[in-house]
């Protein structure tokens, strides 16, 4: 795969994530896949940030530790992002008396990296324009130096600024033109030895988006009708984009005073009958799990969004990590039925939302969807959802999503015929009983979140407490048996990307990869290199808890060797594949320090590995 | 402003009468089976009678009404009773309430919760709960302590008495509920007494067809842990207010703060010029269909557009 990356840095506030977000979008829609990656601190205004844009004509959902172009706002890039370009590279920015160190500036030389001043301030006051148009006047330049169309820039400018008035997109054309001369008269093309792969239209109208964004689109298509959340990164920016679209979702949104009340609020509407949804992450999380208890117990479903950010505490809340599964998969007290699921891309950012839904009331029970800061503010081309009724074309795999409410009763004929001990009857042989909704016409019961009876009257006796125990639980073999087993993805004969299950793989494999979330993207990314093809399969899963293994156990039978890679200290996918099989994957690959794993690293850690 | 002004029926009382069946409900539909473990001459047999006799003269069934009961004494009363119930986690009841509210405005929602949960670990839902004007009737069993963990000081305890947990007195000062509550500029706030059966029956009714979120404070006495506010002292203080205009703020805060001689029952401030929260929420303007009616696949195509 032929890609380049290109990274802006600057301080947070002054315009690297408009830089970022208007070379992405004009990226896609001259024809090519982007993946956008974002660095900042835990601040307002001031810290050190980047936005990196990997470009490619193939799917690409990785970053690389070295890029092609660094665009810095001021010095401090300069200063911290300065070797992370790649030889023939090229360094761009507006700092006019910057000396760099003789040690630097010979490296730099040695790499052959270019480096160029592009005069801002000079150039803004000739326009008289206010600094704001520094922003198009870097992207107009980055656009020279790799060749997009500037008419695609134009475009999007109208876009932007149309409605505010001829005045600002003249002024901003202005801009575009000065810059774009600077430019050619520098001769600012030469300066990069790299280019960009041959653009495929195909990505044109494909959609940019983040993991959030893709989510929200999700959780809206799913029929969810009320979010209630409270602000923690990296689950704000859902909380953002679905109170922003709340007029035309026509969805009631609540921002609580804390995440007790956001889970509260949300299993009452979800008990009352309509879809409700929240989302937090760790110490936000810490403070829902009590509730996810008491709906294990009254066996009302909710679905509770974990964005992970590495901890403890407030750790490293602007930066990523996998370090919350086991706290997922064992959140509350007592022991009860739940399932846990992984958002990896954003594919099933969509696609998991109505599924969690599904679940959730099938099995009248919590569903914990986990992602992390690395997915909810990644930045995807995707195609769009759905796309294949829309137009009829393309067999994309979100073909009907349906809702499934499992054993609601809402007929009034059937509604007539339930008695109240209907409504937690151990009898039933899944462990899943009717659910009907207050005000149906229809005899009564207790959503009881002491140990109770069938008709939710609280039953201390040891006889109760064993039947109801074990009714709850049963749901969870019943849950099992229905969930997926985890995805297999390589290159072998058929070349396909996704093989639908281990029998296609006859042959031995040389290493199998297993992991769960955000690692999906760049481990896809990584196995599409020709070296491992026919070699190495990735195992991904999806369904976390309850734990399904068949698949698992013959691939680890054809594999020579197998690899765990994960986000976090402790290996915990390994803990819960040792706990539910017996099998201790010995190779590991973990990280820790709050970044996702980069394209480069992971492609030597698998080479060396052959 | 008052109470009398003219105004349309909140769309939750006006719906349920719509909706009955013309079969009047009766004490006898609310009838559970299960016997009531309170003490002998707690306080909870009169809420709990008053509470079935305010629906039932509402006109609402069993299957009409969603309560949802805290953990405490009170909530031992989940499955003494008929209707859809909740019986949940200590100190949470409001914001599920709440949730429960939005999700469909037909069904009337009542939590109740004791002076423990609701002034300690529950009491910044019960702060957000009055500002948020949620279309829900909050009944407190206020009875000073909490009973159902054998008597321990809760804030509403007077101070220096001896509790379970202080038996040098409780050193913290008391909490003025009342003049905490009043300062969250509520819509509703009523008094009863435990003993005192029809004029609660009264204030419930008031309370459920209220616009927004109605505060009912119920002083009743628990014969086995509180020696202070006993049923005698409550029954020989509490006094039912006459001519008294509820729509004067100033005029109920005073009375409802200052307890030292005489307590003033009844409903005490009530405005029903404040929209509750569902009704200023700006995507819910119009709408005819309630959120549990709207539990299909959306179309995503337009919000899509933003995205190409």
């Amino acid at each position: 795969m032929t890609r380049i990356s290109l990274k802006v840095t600057g301080a947070q506030g002054q315009g690297v994530n408009s830089v970022g977000e208007l070379c992405a979008k004009g990226l896609k829609r001259a024809g090519y896949c982007v993946f956008g990656y974002r660095e900042y601190n835990s601040v307002i205004k001031g810290g050190h940030s980047s936005y990196q844009l990997d470009v490619s004509s193939e799917q690409v959902r990785s970053s690389e530790e070295l890029v092609d172009i660094l665009v810095c706002f001021n010095h401090h890039g300069l200063e911290q992002n300065v070797l992370e370009v790649k030889d023939g590279g090229i360094i761009l920015h507006q700092s006019p008396d910057w000396e760099f160190p003789t040690d630097i500036r010979k490296t730099l030389e040695k790499r052959n990296v270019s480096v160029v001043c592009l005069p801002t301030d000079a150039f803004l006051k000739q326009l008289k324009a206010p600094s704001i148009l520094g922003n198009i006047l870097i992207t107009s330049v980055v656009w020279t130096l790799i060749d997009c169309d500037q008419e695609t820039l134009r475009e999007m400018v109208q876009e932007q600024f149309g409605h505010k008035g001829e005045k600002l997109v003249t002024l901003n054309f202005a801009t575009i033109d000065l810059a774009q001369k600077w430019a050619k008269k520098e001769g600012i093309r030469a300066m990069w030895k790299g280019k960009l792969p041959v653009a495929d239209t195909k990505w044109s109208k494909q959609l940019l988006l983040t993991g959030s964004e893709a989510m929200g689109l999700g959780i809206v298509h799913a029929g969810c009708r009320l979010y209630a959340g409270y602000p923690m990164t990296p689950s704000s920016p859902l909380l953002t984009y679905i109170a922003d679209i709340q007029n035309e979702t026509g969805m009631a949104i609540k921002q609580a005073e804390d995440e007790i009340t956001a889970i509260q609020f949300v299993s009452g509407a979800m008990h009352m009958g309509t879809r409700a949804m929240t989302g937090t992450s760790g110490g936000g999380f810490d403070l829902m799990t009590e509730t996810i208890s008491m709906n294990g117990m009254i066996e009302n479903p909710c679905v509770v969004l974990l964005a992970q950010r590495p901890g403890p505490a407030t750790g490293l809340p602007t930066w990523t990590g996998q370090g919350d599964l086991m706290l997922a998969i064992h959140s509350g007290h007592g022991e009860f039925a739940r399932c846990v699921i992984s958002v990896s891309d954003s594919d099933d950012a969509f696609t998991l939302m109505n599924d969690a839904f599904n679940i959730a009331e099938e099995y009248q029970t919590p569903v914990i969807v986990m992602t992390d800061k690395h997915i909810a503010e990644g930045i995807y081309t995707q195609q769009p959802y759905g796309s294949e009724i829309r137009d009829g074309t393309s067999a994309h795999p979100f073909l009907g999503a349906v809702i499934r409410r499992g054993r609601l009763i809402t007929k009034p004929a059937e509604l007539k015929k339930l008695t109240s001990a209907y409504r937690y009857d151990p009898a039933s042989k899944d462990g899943i009983s009717p659910r009907w909704l207050p005000g149906s016409e229809a005899a009564t019961y207790v959503a009881q979140g002491d140990e109770h009876r069938a008709d939710g009257s609280v039953d201390e006796s040891s006889k109760n407490a064993i039947e109801q125990m074990e009714k709850r639980m049963k749901k969870l073999e019943a849950m099992k048996e229905k969930l997926s087993e985890p995805t297999v993805s390589g290159y072998f004969a058929s070349e396909q990307r996704h093989l639908s299950n281990s029998e296609k793989l006859e042959d031995l494999i040389e290493i199998l990869i297993v992991g769960w979330g955000s690692s999906k993207g760049v481990i896809e990314d990584v196995l599409a290199d020709e070296r491992f093809h026919g070699k190495v399969a990735y195992l991904h899963y999806t369904y976390l808890w309850p734990f399904k293994t068949e698949r698992l156990k013959t691939l680890i039978m054809k594999a020579k060797k197998v690899v765990l890679i994960e986000g976090n200290v402790t290996a915990q996918l390994g803990m819960l594949i040792r706990q539910e099989t017996g099998v201790d994957i010995a190779d590991k690959i973990l990280k820790y320090d709050g970044r996702p794993f980069f394209y480069n690293e992971l492609l030597q850690a698998i080479t060396s590995r052959l | 402003m008052g109470a009398s002004a003219p105004r349309p029926l909140p769309i939750r009382f006006m719906s349920i009468k719509l909706e009955t069946t013309g079969q009047n409900p009766t004490m006898h539909d609310y009838l559970s089976d299960n016997k009531c473990t309170w003490c002998d001459g707690c306080g909870d047999y009169g809420i709990w009678t008053a509470v079935k006799r305010a629906l039932v003269e509402l006109g609402l069934a069993p299957w009409q009404v969603l309560l949802c009961y805290d953990v405490g004494c009170h909530g031992n009363g989940s499955d003494k009773i008929g209707g859809y119930r909740f019986h949940g986690l200590h100190g949470r009841v409001l914001p599920f309430a709440a949730g429960a509210s939005l999700a469909n405005r037909y069904v009337p929602v009542m939590a109740f919760g004791g002076d423990g949960a609701s002034f300690s670990e529950g009491i910044g839902h019960l702060v957000h709960s009055i500002r948020s004007n949620y279309p829900v009737t909050f009944v407190l069993h206020n009875n000073a302590n909490y009973g159902l963990t054998t008597g321990q000081a809760s804030s509403l305890t007077w101070q220096d008495q001896k509790m379970n947990t202080a038996p040098n007195g409780m050193p913290e000062h008391t909490l003025n509920s009342m003049d905490f509550v009043f300062s969250l500029q509520p819509t509703f706030v009523a008094r009863g007494f435990s003993g005192n059966i029809p004029q609660m029956v009264e204030i419930f009714k008031a309370a459920i067809k209220h616009r927004g979120f109605a505060y009912v404070d119920i002083l009743q006495e628990c014969p086995t842990y509180n020696k202070f506010a006993t049923h005698d002292y409550l029954l020989a203080r509490c006094y039912q207010v006459e001519n008294h205009d509820a729509s004067d703020f100033k005029k109920a805060r005073e009375l409802a703060v200052d307890t030292s001689e005489k307590i003033a029952t009844g409903i005490l401030y009530q405005n029903e010029e404040i929209p509750d929260f569902y009704e200023r929420l700006v995507p819910r303007q119009g709408k005819m269909t309630q959120l549990v009616d709207e539990v299909q696949i959306q179309d995503v195509g337009g919000l899509m557009k933003a995205f190409i």
